[in-house]
């Protein structure tokens, strides 16, 4: 195309192709669209990182997820109301006593080179995982499986509890019934791959990735851009609508929004200073369709309870009734919504029982006297450096000076924030927030509040044997109604004893051009494009990428 | 003549600004209509644009912009007065001692200035502030280390000629110590140039204590300052320019009037020209 510009026109573009040629990148040939055709077209997509990996057994981020999830594909997966649903089983069942489970694999489905997907796939994907070379984050999701300790230890040659009698039946056999394997089995860990090549690939597995998912990679250069294209041997041959994804890397969040507002790329987050005018408009007056959904997600700051003095359960009562929460959420212009639990809304367990703590600067007053520091105290708010933690924090300094608390600020990269709050007796209040990794209260509960978890993830180093009881109480149950139930009362106990200022759930918000069509947010995964179809007519030039 | 005549101009005019921003500093939490660190804003989220009753409109944490420039005008002052004297003191000491002393004093502390000169000081300075704690104290410091070097070198040359001066040779005749003819005689006829540095020194301070908030290295929070002014303001630069454009004009109006203060004075320094 730039070939062919003439002479004259050369000379003012001059400047512009010079710079196309510096960012852009070479256009991509993509097949011609039917005309009136729900199926074809490109979705363009831009970002400020790069895709950390696309290797499954790697990848343990949002990033990562959001293109693996559309390379590879897990026995059971989500629905769009978090329910567990098969993917590439067709089918599974459970043994009585919890401990046995076996799948059977849809049959006829093949990986995008062509070669059959097997059961034994499935069992060398997850042998992969337990393979300490692999240094795979998710090993410890599935120690469970019998004998996967002593693979882990070289003291075999296969995991015990992984067979595969056929093709397309996989049977796992665990050390205990495990009422979340299933949701493990969902994690893109335990995604399908073809066994032997990824092994023989090792760690070019993510730069040559194969898969069984509606799309393949085809091309992936490192910070400048990542390219999906529709996955000719997918198993439905309805899906996807879209022959590819094209994601530019390297583009901050204030670019990316001048980018959707000239239509260069099709979905964008909105910055916070334009959100309130554009949530105010009328749907035809926006620049495009908005879309929100609530993440399973809860911000809150973490107090030290072992640090005085946070060690006392009415100073942390009474911070948390010293910050008004409405103004936090005004701050994020209503992006938001009050947690008054500390399970997020939309999860199972959550117990609308729990009235959180309402702003009421006096009780917070009375309960500091209480507790010995009417005359208030001095503490150091740790964050990482983003301009939201900043603000948020301005907002509780603020509040906390009004009973009398002094708070400064600390803010640190997102790494040595991170180391520093495992150190017991170093950070007395932080700004942090869970998302869920499976629908489960364990998810939140477990893995944040259970004493003796400080190594991994209980960096308030809240310990109550009470509450650790309630937990061991709920953790074994199957039948869903108890086990929310149990999970529901070890709740109420935690939000009394606040081990947290319990913030906000916070609500994402989307802006898609008008010409795509079934995108939507999902709770726990991120964005899915299988769905997703473009207006027929072309919107722009097909022939060419994103940025030339 | 005339040229004379424009500086001296500029030298009022500099004094004039200057004593102002010293009367906002000064006056300022009672000339500031609001508490700089409290929502006084109906909405937040959303800067509301100057006019009634937030003359210079307010931010996105619905804080006063005008109270929050007075405050920070307070603390832009100090900064850079403090810390323009921790530089002063720290260069001129060690120029007179090298310019004086000559030899290996001269040899090793010019090397040493030298090394200093070859960090980039705004890296120093956030290596700094990243090792101490940051507050005002630690800014105060942290930017008179890595601002002493220049005044260094120039009070070292100074020394070098007046050192062979006949007022210093018939002093040392009369049996008069080092340390005395340092302080009595060496460091009198430094002064005039010495006040001209402080000035532009000061200046610069300002400047980089703007940079080192811009980098959120700064004076903490809730302290108002006017780098982080800027820095809070930057995500709005579309919807809400005068965000950033107060503070901005803020620290180019004192690096303005400090810069005037510097060319006038050093203009009445040199009386034969």
């Amino acid at each position: 195309m730039k070939g062919r510009l003439d002479r004259r026109a050369v000379t003012p573009l001059l400047g512009l192709v010079v710079l196309a040629s510096c960012f852009g990148d070479p256009p991509l040939a993509w097949p011609p669209r039917a005309p009136g055709s729900q199926r074809g077209g490109v979705l363009f997509l831009a970002a400020p990182d790069d895709v950390p990996t696309l290797d499954p057994a790697l990848g343990y981020d949002s990033r990562s997820w959001m293109y693996e999830q559309h390379l590879f594909e897990t026995l059971v997966t989500y629905d769009d109301e978090s329910r567990l649903v098969p993917q590439l089983a067709a089918g599974w069942s459970i043994s009585d006593d919890g401990r046995s489970y076996r799948f059977t694999l849809q049959a006829g489905v093949t990986f995008s080179d062509g070669t059959r997907l097997t059961a034994a796939d499935a069992v060398g994907s997850l042998e992969r995982v337990l393979d300490p070379k692999t240094r795979s984050q998710g090993a410890e999701y599935y120690r469970g499986i019998r004998g996967a300790a002593d693979y882990a230890a070289g003291r075999s040659e296969h995991v015990t509890g992984l067979a595969a009698p056929d093709a397309t039946t996989l049977t796992v056999a665990l050390d205990e019934a495990d009422p979340l394997f299933l949701h493990k089995m969902a994690l893109l860990f335990a995604a399908v791959v073809p066994a032997d090549y990824a092994r023989r690939l090792g760690d070019d597995f993510t730069d040559h990735p194969i898969g069984s998912g509606p799309f393949v990679l085809r091309e992936w250069r490192r910070g400048e851009r990542l390219v999906l294209a529709r996955n000719p041997r997918y198993r439905r041959n309805d899906r996807p609508f879209l022959d590819g994804i094209v994601e530019q890397s390297g583009v901050d969040s204030e670019l990316a929004w001048l980018q959707f507002l000239s239509g260069e790329i099709d979905v964008a987050g909105i910055p916070s200073a334009d959100f309130p005018s554009i949530r105010r408009a009328a749907a035809a007056e926006r620049p495009g369709r908005l879309i929100s959904g609530v993440a399973l997600v809860t911000n809150y700051l973490g107090f030290n309870c072992a640090m005085p003095p946070f060690d006392d359960r009415r100073v942390r009562q009474a911070l948390n009734y010293a910050v008004d929460k409405d103004d936090v959420i005004a701050l994020l212009s209503g992006r938001g919504v009050v947690a008054t639990s500390f399970v997020p809304p939309g999860m199972p367990g959550y117990t609308s029982a729990t009235r959180g703590y309402p702003y009421d600067p006096e009780r917070a007053r009375a309960l500091l006297r209480e507790a010995g520091l009417g005359a208030g105290f001095a503490t150091e708010l740790w964050t990482q450096s983003s301009d939201l933690d900043l603000k948020i924090g301005q907002k509780v300094q603020h509040d906390l000076a009004a009973v009398g608390v002094t708070m400064t600020m600390k803010q640190l990269a997102w790494s040595s924030f991170l180391e520093a709050i495992r150190q017991p007796r170093r950070v007395p209040l932080f700004d942090l927030a869970w998302s869920a990794d499976f629908p489960d209260p364990s998810n939140f509960l477990d893995v944040l509040f259970q004493s003796g978890r400080s190594d991994a993830n209980n960096h308030t180093f809240y310990a109550n044997p009470t509450f650790d009881r309630l937990l061991a109480r709920a953790r074994p149950l199957t039948d869903p109604a108890a086990r929310n139930r149990a999970y529901a009362k070890a709740e109420r106990l935690l939000v009394d004893d606040a081990p947290v200022l319990l913030l906000y759930h916070p609500i994402t918000y989307v802006m898609l051009q008008r010409r795509v069509h079934g995108y939507a947010l999902h709770p726990l995964l991120p964005a899915r494009f299988t769905d997703v179809w473009l207006d027929p007519e072309p919107a722009r030039d097909q022939g060419t990428g994103a940025g030339s | 003549m005339s040229e004379r005549r424009t500086r001296s101009g500029l030298l009022r005019i500099g004094l004039v600004m200057g004593a102002l921003l010293v009367v906002a500093a000064f006056a300022g939490p009672m000339l500031a209509p609001y508490d700089p660190t409290a929502p006084v804003a109906a909405r937040l989220a959303e800067p509301s644009p100057p006019g009634p009753p937030f003359w210079l409109g307010t931010d996105d944490l619905g804080r006063d912009v005008l109270s929050r420039l007075l405050w920070g005008a307070r603390v832009s002052l100090l900064v850079g007065l403090v810390a323009m004297a921790v530089t002063m003191v720290i260069g001129t000491v060690i120029g007179l001692a090298a310019g004086y002393c000559g030899g290996a004093v001269d040899a090793v502390l010019m090397r040493g200035t030298d090394v200093m000169l070859a960090f980039p000081g705004l890296l120093l300075a956030v290596a700094l502030v990243a090792v101490l704690r940051p507050s005002v104290w630690t800014i105060f410091v942290v930017i008179g280390l890595v601002s002493w070097t220049g005044v260094a070198r120039v009070v070292r040359g100074e020394t070098l000629s007046l050192r062979e001066r006949d007022f210093v040779l018939a002093a040392r005749a009369m049996g008069a110590n080092h340390a005395r003819i340092v302080v009595s005689h060496v460091l009198p006829n430094v002064a005039p140039t010495l006040v001209v540095i402080a000035a532009l020194s000061t200046s610069g301070t300002i400047l980089l204590d703007a940079g080192l908030s811009f980098l959120g290295i700064g004076v903490p929070p809730p302290t108002p300052t006017w780098g982080r002014m800027i820095q809070e303001a930057s995500a709005y630069y579309r919807v809400a320019p005068w965000l950033m454009a107060f503070p901005g004009l803020a620290v180019l109006y004192a690096v303005l009037a400090f810069n005037l203060i510097a060319y006038g004075l050093a203009e009445r320094g040199r009386p034969g020209r």
